[in-house]
């Protein structure tokens, strides 16, 4: 059977002849698209986390104050929320991050003894702390990266504080996490009488009530008997806190600096070859190849660049995020699974950035004289 | 009576705003099936009067009728080009990272068909031509007399009924120059096509039935 020569295993051929060109341009856009993956993966899991870390507690309804960062919520307010009818349980919380060795820090949670938060942990040693005392419980991969076990201490701010559980959460942020007795934390936060907010557990939904009707009708209620705090539903605050705003900022203020690098990558890789490959696009335009073929050609090029360098960028970003999860400063908030839609969006803007970056060059080489372009020197 | 295959009239072709003159009113009518050489100093016009003939460019004024369609007018170019004529250049112009029998099927990529046909329509013109052990090679692969040959080749990729050559022997030894020449000839009167040869080489333009010199754009009577 004679060589075949298909459309688009000619624009192949085209880029393999200048092989270490196009492997640079692929590794350029590798490095963008896995810089994306990476980045807004990372920022996605955390907010991720932070949805499964209030479903599986079983936290309908988070109140906070204004401001997610400001932890003034007065402690003296829970009688006046769980006095709202809706609500089943509700419990104070603290949450605050805080240094643990100089290069770890870790998620510090402060509850009551009897939290029902505590019902979705599991201990693989010990048990809860008690009020009062300095004690603490330990997630497992915290535990595991401080070498720590139940009975050791942790010294915090200078004071020692016993580790009475080891246990591993639903969620990475709980694995990686300190929980403490709520009034230990607020002394080491000096936060006395303070609360970062509460965390509401409602009563089940009458039959034929939608749970977001149900839900807006709790939150109603809440905020009626808590003048200026926000009731808000557990969901809309894993995803709107402000932690989870600025990781998804930073994600993807970062990944569209990378992109923009990886589009004039292809851009310039274009348009050179392009400019080298004038008589050629002589050559095929005096054969009968129209305009738009040419351009065509130019633009599968282009866009073979950015379907490849997705793939490549996917396992960049992939393997990024692996790396920090084996890092003690990050595990306890970064997961490598990754979603269908993230990596498909992924491919989508990498494809979308060849072809974007294509365009000029490909209208430029269409649109050359064929006479003039076999004149080339 | 039928109409030649080809009707020049009074072209003109200018560049460089006019300060260069390439043609200077040039008209001729060529029959279909004609093996025709044009000579010329170098700069006379011939290898413009070819690339307007074969559509590769327009001309400032003037029409060239094809089959009695104007060309770039009635008739698009692109189109014309593809299906129409096969150019054979002097410097062969082959793409370099293609083998041999993809290059020959690098035009076909511009009509209808599918990738074998394509294939082997490409094996069958390389082997006509002699090439049989030369197909997956690359250019630079080829000696220049091989190259041409492959050249011709793709000039034939689509049933042109009219095929171009610019110097085709320019760039070749006398033996391949020989070989060349009486490949094209017998291509010409093998399937009946208009052969319309440039050269400056006396002996190919007196072999050619009918010869036309041009001299500072204009047909020498």
């Amino acid at each position: 059977m004679p060589s075949q020569l298909s459309f688009t295993g000619f624009a192949w051929k085209n880029l393999w002849r200048r092989r270490l060109r196009t492997l640079l341009t692929l590794c350029g856009i590798g490095m963008a698209i896995g810089a994306f993956v990476a980045l807004v993966g990372f920022s996605r899991s955390f907010e991720h986390e932070w949805q499964k870390l209030y479903s599986s507690s079983g936290t309908d309804i988070a109140v906070v104050d204004k401001n997610f960062m400001n932890t003034a919520v007065n402690q003296s307010l829970l009688g006046k929320v769980r006095a709202v009818p809706l609500v089943a349980q509700a419990e104070p919380m603290i949450f605050n991050i805080m240094d643990i060795t100089p290069d770890v820090n870790a998620l510090m949670f402060g509850w009551l003894e009897d939290s029902y938060e505590f019902n979705s942990l599991t201990f693989s040693s010990g048990s809860r702390f008690h009020n009062g005392k300095p004690e603490l419980i330990l997630g497992e991969l915290l535990a595991k990266s401080q070498n720590k076990k139940v009975g050791d201490t942790i010294e915090l701010e200078g004071s020692p504080f016993t580790v009475t559980g080891i246990y591993h959460g639903g969620t990475a942020l709980e694995a990686g996490a300190i929980i403490m007795p709520l009034d230990q934390l607020q002394q080491l936060s000096s936060l006395q009488g303070k609360v970062s907010g509460f965390h509401v557990h409602l009563r089940p939904a009458p039959s034929g009530e939608t749970t977001e009707h149900y839900l807006k009708r709790a939150q109603l209620q809440i905020e009626a008997a808590l003048p200026g705090l926000n009731a808000q539903p557990a969901a809309d605050r894993a995803a709107n806190n402000q932690f989870v705003g600025l990781a998804h900022a930073v994600a993807w203020g970062t990944s569209g600096i990378a992109l923009l690098m990886g589009i004039l990558g292809i851009a310039n890789t274009m348009a050179m070859s392009v400019f080298e490959r004038t008589r050629e696009i002589g050559i095929l335009r005096a054969i009968g190849w129209k305009a738009w073929r040419v351009l065509l050609l130019i633009q599968v090029e282009a866009t073979v660049l950015g379907f490849v360098g997705g793939f490549i960028g996917i396992g960049f970003g992939w393997a990024a995020l692996y790396l920090l999860s084996t890092l003690p400063q990050t595990a306890s908030i970064v997961s490598t699974s990754l979603s269908w839609d993230h990596l498909i969006e992924a491919m989508a803007i990498s494809v979308l950035s060849g072809i974007l970056a294509g365009a000029y060059p490909a209208w430029r080489g269409s649109h050359l004289s064929p006479v003039e372009a076999l004149h080339h020197e | 009576m039928s109409s030649p295959q080809f009707e020049v009239r009074n072209l003109r072709k200018h560049y460089d705003d006019g300060r260069i003159e390439a043609l200077r009113g040039v008209s001729l009518t060529i029959e279909a099936g004609e093996y025709i050489a044009i000579s010329g100093a170098s700069g006379s016009g011939k290898s413009t009067l070819l690339q307007l003939l074969g559509g590769l460019d327009t001309a400032t004024s003037g029409e060239v009728l094809f089959e009695g369609a104007t060309l770039g007018k009635t008739v698009d170019l692109d189109t014309y080009r593809a299906h129409r004529v096969g150019f054979i250049f002097q410097a062969f112009y082959l793409l370099p990272t293609l083998r041999a029998i993809d290059n020959v099927q690098v035009p076909m990529l511009a009509v209808p068909g599918d990738t074998k046909s394509r294939a082997e329509r490409a094996e069958a013109l390389l082997l006509e031509l002699g090439l049989a052990h030369r197909l997956n090679q690359y250019p630079n692969e080829l000696s220049a007399g091989e190259r041409q040959r492959v050249a011709i080749a793709r000039a034939l990729a689509n049933h042109p009924s009219v095929l171009l050559a610019d110097e085709p022997t320019g760039n070749l030894d006398s033996v391949n120059s020989a070989r060349i020449m009486e490949i094209l000839t017998g291509i010409q009167k093998k399937r009946g096509m208009t052969l319309i040869i440039v050269t400056h080489e006396n002996d190919i333009a007196h072999a050619a039935p009918r010869h036309i010199r041009i001299r500072d754009g204009r047909i020498e009577a």
